[in-house]
């Protein structure tokens, strides 16, 4: 960004609040990875989970927007898995979807605080406010996210859809152990899921059923490994709905973007090819401003 | 006024888009103390009169600060002029919450083409006040005083309607009649910012419930607004 590049002039404006020493070290850049899922689909847990299996890997830090109380913070600081001065509530004035989508203001500054505050940090979570199946984050605040929903919510949701639900990084499933409860097949809606995400990840998950928490830890990690090699590729689940695409035969198909690969093979799609160049280079475009926004008052390297 | 044109048009964009509660700054988590007010008691039937003495106060106060930075742009008289703030800004919270916001702006600021080359961090620091950012901002695009001013009245004065239709039952139609209400409060908020000379003449109103209830505020923990 071209203040990186302007000489600094010799008075930094002298308030205790607005100096920015020039000295000052560049704080680590960490793994951003958003949580968002309806109300009650175990959001916090989940948050509670990735910090207990991951302390003795990971340095972790937390973000929780609460909607009316700074219950979720309370909830994951009286969790005892986080020094409880890492977990940090940001308020959205009741607008939870704004806070991690129109404007991320809020949550990028509290990121990069804690960033700062507890250099290095591997991994910082952000909680969305429990919202609707609408809400996702924007890739200018988090690395990749995760769309949680639970079966008490009912086996027919993850047919649905929905932007989460269709082009997060990871769709969980959560609560497993109380399907028989709730008269939900797991095997099922992990099957509809799958279909509904073109076979992009799906995990079904209980804090309770130990094999679970190792596969969701594996998932983490596998993450962090493809973050740091600058493979991952951050997507917006939000703009691009899920779309049809005729096949000239009276046939056709509905599909979704964000996973390039599955494009890139995609036979209709290469006869459709401008298409596809302009959404890649929309992507390029994205991100090079989204490179240009992680730089707030000090160089970093690049984001991704 | 003639029909302004190229960079003239640009300002009246840069204006509007100050004054739109879209702008990607954070602000749509404040309420301008509303919230902590009404928790305090203060009746709905107020709050129009809220309003107004928020902008005879704190909007004056911002106002004059943001039209002696806009002025004079440079990193003595920022450092000057949020001295001068903090002085006026009692609450720790209130500081704290100009702090937030001015962060924000200038942020989004330097994203942009003609400011980012002007609004470094040797000028505007890390996280200048709100009232500092406005003048920065209005420097770099050449906004008219009396419209800068207004536009930061207004805002104050929709922060608090908009809010008001999120903590208590009624008619938006109502709140925007309130806003709407302010245009003679806005003469004078202008009567006393224009002639403002430097840091030192700055006005120095009190408004210790406002002080008072933001302070409160800071330390609740159920609350739907930040501030
Ligand atoms: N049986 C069972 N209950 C769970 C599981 N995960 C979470 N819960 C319960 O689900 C309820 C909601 O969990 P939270 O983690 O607070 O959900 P959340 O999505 O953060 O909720 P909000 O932030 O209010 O939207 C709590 O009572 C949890 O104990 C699970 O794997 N199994
Ligand atoms: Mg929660």
């Amino acid at each position: 960004m071209p203040e990186n590049t302007v000489p600094a002039t010799s008075t930094p404006a002298a308030t205790s609040t607005s100096a920015a020493p020039a000295a000052e070290a560049v704080p680590h850049r960490s793994l951003r990875l958003g949580v968002a899922g309806p109300v009650g689909t175990g959001k916090s847990s989940l948050i509670a989970t990735i910090c207990r299996s991951l302390a003795d890997r990971l340095r972790i830090g937390v973000i929780t927007n609460d909607i009316y109380t700074d219950e979720d913070a309370r909830f994951l600081r009286s969790a005892g898995v986080l020094d409880p001065d890492r977990i940090r509530a940001v308020e959205t004035g009741a607008c939870p979807h704004t806070a991690i989508r129109d404007d991320v203001t809020t949550n990028l500054l509290a990121v990069e605080d804690l960033e700062a505050d507890f250099s290095p940090l591997d991994l910082v979570l952000v909680e969305s406010g429990g919202d609707n199946l609408t809400a996702t984050f924007s890739p200018a605040l988090v690395d990749a996210q995760i769309f949680v929903l639970d079966v008490a919510g009912g086996g027919d949701v993850a047919r649905k859809g929905g932007p989460g639900i269709g082009r997060a990084d990871l769709l969980v499933v959560n609560k497993i152990d109380i399907a028989p409860y709730v008269e939900v097949d797991v095997d099922r809606m992990v099957a509809d899921a799958v279909a509904a995400r073109g076979g992009a990840p799906v995990l079904a998950l209980s804090k309770n059923v130990q094999p679970t928490v190792a596969a969701l830890r594996e998932w983490v990690l596998a993450l962090m490994e493809r973050h740091s090699s600058g493979v991952h590729t951050p997507v917006d689940p939000g703009p691009m709905a899920p779309h049809f695409h005729a096949d000239g035969e009276g046939g056709g198909y509905v599909h979704s973007h964000g996973e390039d690969e599955t494009h890139g093979r995609d036979g209709a799609h290469r006869e459709n090819g401008s298409h596809r160049k302009d959404e890649a280079q929309g992507r390029d475009e994205a991100h090079r401003r989204e490179g240009a926004r992680g730089q707030d008052e000090t160089p970093e390297g690049p984001a991704h | 006024m003639g029909t302004p044109s190229g960079a003239g048009i640009a300002a009246r964009i840069v204006t509007l888009l100050l004054a739109d509660a879209r702008l990607p700054t954070g602000a749509h988590a404040f309420s301008s103390s509303l919230e902590p007010a009404l928790l305090d008691g203060l009746r709905p039937g107020e709050i129009p009169a809220y309003i107004r003495s928020r902008l005879l106060t704190v909007g004056t106060v911002e106002a004059a600060a943001a039209l002696v930075v806009a002025r004079d742009p440079d990193a003595g008289t920022v450092a000057e002029v949020s001295t001068a703030l903090e002085a006026r800004t009692p609450a720790e919270s209130q500081r704290a919450a100009s702090t937030l916001l001015g962060r924000g702006l200038i942020r989004l600021a330097r994203s942009l083409a003609p400011a980012a080359a002007q609004l470094g961090p040797g000028v505007a620091g890390r996280s200048p006040h709100r009232a500092v950012a406005m003048g920065l901002i209005a420097s770099v695009w050449g906004i008219p005083e009396a419209e800068l001013v207004t536009a930061m009245c207004y805002d104050d004065a929709q922060t608090v309607a908009a809010a008001a239709l999120k903590l208590e039952p009624g008619d938006p139609f109502a709140a925007t009649g309130w806003v709407l209400g302010i245009a003679g409060t806005v003469d004078a908020v202008l009567a006393e910012a224009l002639p403002v000379t430097g840091p030192a003449s700055i006005p120095a109103p009190s408004s210790p419930m406002i002080d008072q209830w933001a302070q409160a505020h800071a330390a609740r923990d159920r609350r739907l607004f930040s501030a």
